[in-house]
């Protein structure tokens, strides 16, 4: 039995002007998947988005809901929900009148939308709003009234264009939750643009990092942070990252500018780089057992709570490390001291440099 | 310092007392019951009973509400598609087009009037209601283009969009999100074109036919054929009440467009 995608994108390409805002790109997302187009502003994700919603013609590809063909098709007839960036509530409506917009496009009985409109408000958590007005509701509120508006239909998918921008931290940080929740519970297909990728990591199932209008990778959010495709995903995602760029001298060796690297095995050719995660770096003033070690001094400690940051100068390239534990937090190196850093093959991936 | 502040108070009081003390005078002497148009001798509202008794003045009044009316609703219309064209859409000519919307409010109205009527002349359009409706359309729809585009400019298009994604097709989205929204700047749109309509007097004069006068034309004709007199006081100070009354509306509109 094959799988079920609700959305599919085919060699889909979208030009403005000389700018080719979406470059050939193809996705399958599945059935009831949280999918993430992670990337930085201007990277296409948005355009992707308008796109699978109709409000874009692709110039070249094929868009598909469920298998079927939908490039022709108007946003109207597509049976798909959206959530703006600004949210776009209908400003001379109430809570009620907004949300069963989309019913009473459908022509649903009255006491059929009266009862579906319920319904989600009691799933996204707002009874008795009903006749509230748009402006006097709080921002976080607001949200609730879009996502309502925009699930009330039974939507094969819903999309999302980066909901979340206008909010501040802690309300971002309790509707993440809030979302996955719902998604789970409204079991639909969720497309979530963002150039956030806490948001993308806390909520995916996947995601597709996405950049000058293509995509660089589709995995996990463990996958897209511990098996990048390359330098730019390597990069992006995550806090900070060491990548030292060289050369494949045999299977899992990279002659670099530091000297030879011991990585885990992998079949690649030519120029590469070396990634490794700043958590799996070790910093002492003596290390045993590393396949990797390097003398450095250290140019910056910096206390971050949960851990300490070091950046060590090794041979002019500054290395960063992140130190957690709390027998550690004791002892802080000074700036200028000299200390060993070293980490186990594992922790070193070869990666493609990014074109 | 001091000395420049209370020149300029003084200064704006005089303007004013400049540009309102004729039509104060005009409406106080209304009610005057002498003829006199200096000393004011007593109260009284037999002028208005003279108009109010006055066919001629309601035939006017009459002519000048459903003139008002048909130009107000053909402007929006026209005014609206306008404005909608040069704020949401690039075409060759939009420039061009958007410094064309603004002639009719800069020339002068007795160049417009005359040309109006010589090319009416020209195209053997016989004078009338008719030719009255397109004068005033013709500058009306120039102010319509220009209070909708202030309020278009930075509308959100998402708000349309959305409803498309909620199934409604172009013409839903239209009817049910673009108008209501643009709703406040439709009526103070429409009561200013109706105002101007209401109010004109050179361009009705020059494009109207025979029989055919608005309040305006007839209170003009009383001017010409009479010089001033109380009945006429009162005749304007009617007329003056109705256009007060529709700017009142409009500025309350404006008001609510503001926010």
């Amino acid at each position: 039995m094959s799988e079920v995608y609700s959305v599919e994108l085919e060699n889909v390409v979208k030009r403005f002007g000389s700018v080719v805002a979406v470059d050939h790109v193809n996705l399958k997302i599945r059935e009831n998947e949280f999918f993430s187009l992670l990337g930085p502003s201007g990277c296409g994700k948005t355009t992707t988005l308008r796109i699978i919603a109709g409000l874009e013609e692709p110039d070249e590809g094929i868009v598909k809901l469920y298998g079927k063909d939908v490039t022709d098709i108007p946003t109207h007839k597509r049976n798909i929900g959206m959530v703006f960036q600004h949210l776009a509530l209908f400003p001379h409506m109430n809570v009620f009148e907004n949300i069963a917009f989309g019913l009473k496009m459908r022509k649903l009985p009255r006491e059929e939308i009266k009862r579906e409109v319920k319904r989600i408000l009691e799933i996204v958590k707002l009874e008795g709003l009903e006749n509230r007005r748009i402006n006097q509701l709080s921002g976080g509120q607001q949200q609730r009234v879009a996502l309502a508006r925009a699930l009330v239909i039974n939507p094969e998918v819903l999309l999302l264009d980066e909901p979340l921008g206008a909010l501040d931290l802690k309300i971002r940080q309790h509707m993440m939750v809030e979302l996955k929740n719902i998604q789970k519970r409204v079991k639909t297909t969720f497309i979530y643009v963002t150039h956030d990728q806490t948001e993308a990591m806390t909520m995916s199932d996947r995601i597709a990092i996405m950049k000058d209008g293509r995509i660089q990778q589709v995995g996990t959010p463990l996958e897209v942070y511990y098996k990048p495709s390359n330098t730019f995903v390597a990069s992006f995602i995550g806090e900070a990252v060491n990548l030292i760029e060289g050369e494949i001298k045999e299977n899992g060796i990279v002659d670099t500018s530091l000297g030879v690297i011991y990585c885990s095995e992998q079949s690649a050719k030519g120029k590469v780089a070396v990634m490794i995660r700043p958590e799996n770096v070790e910093i002492d003033e003596k290390i045993d057992s590393v396949d990797n070690l390097f003398k450095g001094i250290v140019q910056a400690a910096i206390f971050k709570g949960s851990y300490i940051e070091y950046r060590v100068d090794i041979q002019g390239i500054t290395f960063i490390v992140h130190k957690h534990g709390e027998e550690n937090l004791g002892k802080i190196y000074p700036p200028g001291a000299t200390v060993e850093v070293g980490w186990k093959k594992n922790s070193s991936l070869i990666i493609p440099v990014q074109s | 310092m001091k000395v420049i502040r209370s020149f300029l108070k003084i200064f704006t009081v005089m303007v004013f007392l400049f540009l309102y003390s004729p039509i104060i005078a005009m409406v106080i002497f209304s009610f005057n019951e002498s003829k006199s148009l200096a000393v004011f001798t007593n109260f009284s509202l037999k002028w208005y009973e003279k108009v109010i008794a006055n066919p001629e003045v309601w035939r006017a009044l009459y002519n000048s509400f459903w003139v008002g009316a048909v130009v107000t609703i053909i402007s929006l219309i026209l005014g609206l598609m306008m404005a909608m064209a040069v704020t949401r859409y690039s075409f060759t000519g939009k420039t061009i087009l958007e410094s064309f919307i603004l002639i009719p409010i800069i020339i002068p109205e007795i160049a417009e009037a005359l040309s109006l009527m010589m090319m009416y002349i020209f195209l053997n359009i016989p004078l009338g209601p008719v030719t009255v409706i397109i004068g005033h359309i013709a500058f009306d729809i120039s102010f319509v283009t220009v209070v909708m585009r202030a309020r278009m400019v930075g509308y959100d298009k998402s708000i349309e969009e959305a409803a498309r994604t909620l199934g409604a097709n172009e013409l839903q989205t239209f009817f049910r999100i673009t108008l209501p929204t643009l709703y406040p700047a439709i009526l103070a749109a429409g009561l200013l074109a109706f105002t101007l309509s209401f109010d004109d007097l050179i361009k009705t004069l020059f494009t109207t036919g025979p029989g055919f006068k608005t309040l305006p034309l007839v209170i003009w004709s009383y001017a010409a054929r009479g010089g001033v007199s109380p009945e006429l006081n009162s005749l304007s100070s009617f007329a003056l009440s109705i256009s007060f009354l529709f700017a009142i509306f409009r500025l309350r509109a404006e008001r609510r467009m503001g926010r």
